[in-house]
């Protein structure tokens, strides 16, 4: 299998990231703990503001490293997350959820097709625009016009093994 | 109560992550180096370990290979924390007895409780072996013996024993253990699980490993 990274980043790059993500992640901790003994509004502004400086940081590293943002979306909670767990021991900077949320910069979906129902037309549109990876726990003709509608790049069927999703993840890297 | 190992270098950062982690309910021990963590595991067991990956003494790779190699094979999940968001994952770090989750600093603490919460929940299957009193089982496998004894067993009834075993002593549900072991959420297929629990216990020839919770499902007890 390919590696889900990059190239080997420049020394000094990785280790000024490494230590500018580090003191961040400590400043963001320490407002976690402020923020949850209902201090004054102070500590939600400065957590938007990290927030917003991490989010350019990952974009960043990104783009720096080659690594690969991943979004698996399952109503089974457990399934979603020993999925991204898999795909993240692959190297893969990968997420689950049980509803669509907002997708990050050039994000991968993966999309439990049984899902596509409850979708609004807001997050149809990003899902559609996003060319989502679809696993399904049925072939019929009615699912794969169903994943067509939602543009899919590749229709998994169910039980996905991790080897066939990362293989359908970089598909849809080469794609662009 | 579950007890958490936070493993890092920088000493305030393992105390955020420690009180972070101590809000939600655990106990937490802190080491602020590779070999601290190694005596730590040592005197306290831990049941989870976050480990920072970039120390000086010892770098997550050789933590985990201490941890996963030698005699007493220690096999509890654990979590390694990185402030580089390239370097995680088993593949690039190259290690085969890999982590059980990755973690990049600066990550939401809802998600850092969501995978510690998911990482001790599945532990069974990231354990290599499991031994309870005579019992082994091989969980890459699924090969078990009681002393010296192979046990016969099916490929189902073998899942299910797997599964029960990685979680000792919880009460593992027929509608969970239809969906991992069977592959499937319909119901039905009760007597299944019946038929498997009775074959495990006949390959075990003891009474007491596998005890039946009326109306909800089963459960590993472990023997001496």
């Amino acid at each position: 299998m390919d590696s889900a990274t990059g190239s080997s980043p420049s020394p000094e790059l990785a280790a000024a990231l490494h230590r500018l993500r580090s003191t961040l992640a400590r400043v963001k901790a320490e407002l976690e703990l402020a923020e949850s003994d209902e201090a004054e509004s102070l500590p939600g502004r400065l957590l938007g503001d990290l927030n917003e400086a991490l989010v350019l940081l990952q974009e960043v590293e990104q783009a720096a490293f080659g690594v690969v943002p991943v979004l698996v979306v399952d109503d089974d909670t457990r399934l979603g997350e020993l999925t991204a767990r898999g795909l993240r021991r692959l190297g893969y900077d990968a997420d689950s959820t049980t509803a669509l949320r907002d997708l990050r910069h050039k994000e991968i979906v993966v999309f439990d097709l049984g899902l596509a129902h409850g979708l609004d037309q807001s997050a149809r549109t990003a899902l559609k625009a996003a060319r989502p990876i679809v696993v399904t726990g049925a072939t019929d003709a009615a699912s794969r016009a169903l994943a067509a509608s939602l543009d899919a790049s590749d229709y998994l069927v169910k039980p996905v093994e991790l080897d066939d999703l990362a293989k359908a993840i970089t598909r849809r890297i080469e794609e662009g | 109560m579950t007890k958490l190992l936070v493993v890092d270098d920088e000493p305030r950062t393992a105390e955020l992550t420690a009180a972070l982690l101590r809000r939600a309910g655990y106990a937490v021990e802190i080491a602020v180096s590779g070999t601290e963590a190694l005596a730590s595991v040592r005197s306290s067991s831990p049941d989870l370990m976050l480990l920072d990956y970039e120390m000086p003494d010892m770098e997550a790779p050789e933590v985990l290979d201490s941890l996963r190699s030698g005699a007493d094979r220690i096999a509890f999940p654990v979590i390694i924390l990185t402030g580089a968001r390239h370097a995680a994952s088993d593949q690039v770090l190259g290690i085969e007895r890999g982590a059980t989750d990755y973690i990049v600093k600066g990550t939401d603490r809802q998600v850092l409780l969501a995978r510690v919460r998911g990482a001790l929940r599945d532990r069974a299957p990231e354990t290599r072996l499991i031994a309870s009193g005579r019992l082994r089982i091989d969980m890459a496998s699924g090969e078990a013996w009681l002393g010296e004894r192979p046990l016969k067993l099916e490929r189902r009834p073998q899942l299910m024993l797997q599964l029960l075993a990685g979680r000792p002593g919880e009460v593992v549900g027929r509608e969970e253990l239809l969906e991992r072991v069977w592959g499937t959420k319909y119901t039905g297929f009760e007597h299944s699980v019946e038929q498997a629990a009775h074959q495990i216990r006949r390959a075990l020839k003891e009474p007491g490993w596998i005890e039946t919770v009326r109306g909800l499902g089963y459960r590993f007890v472990a023997q001496p």
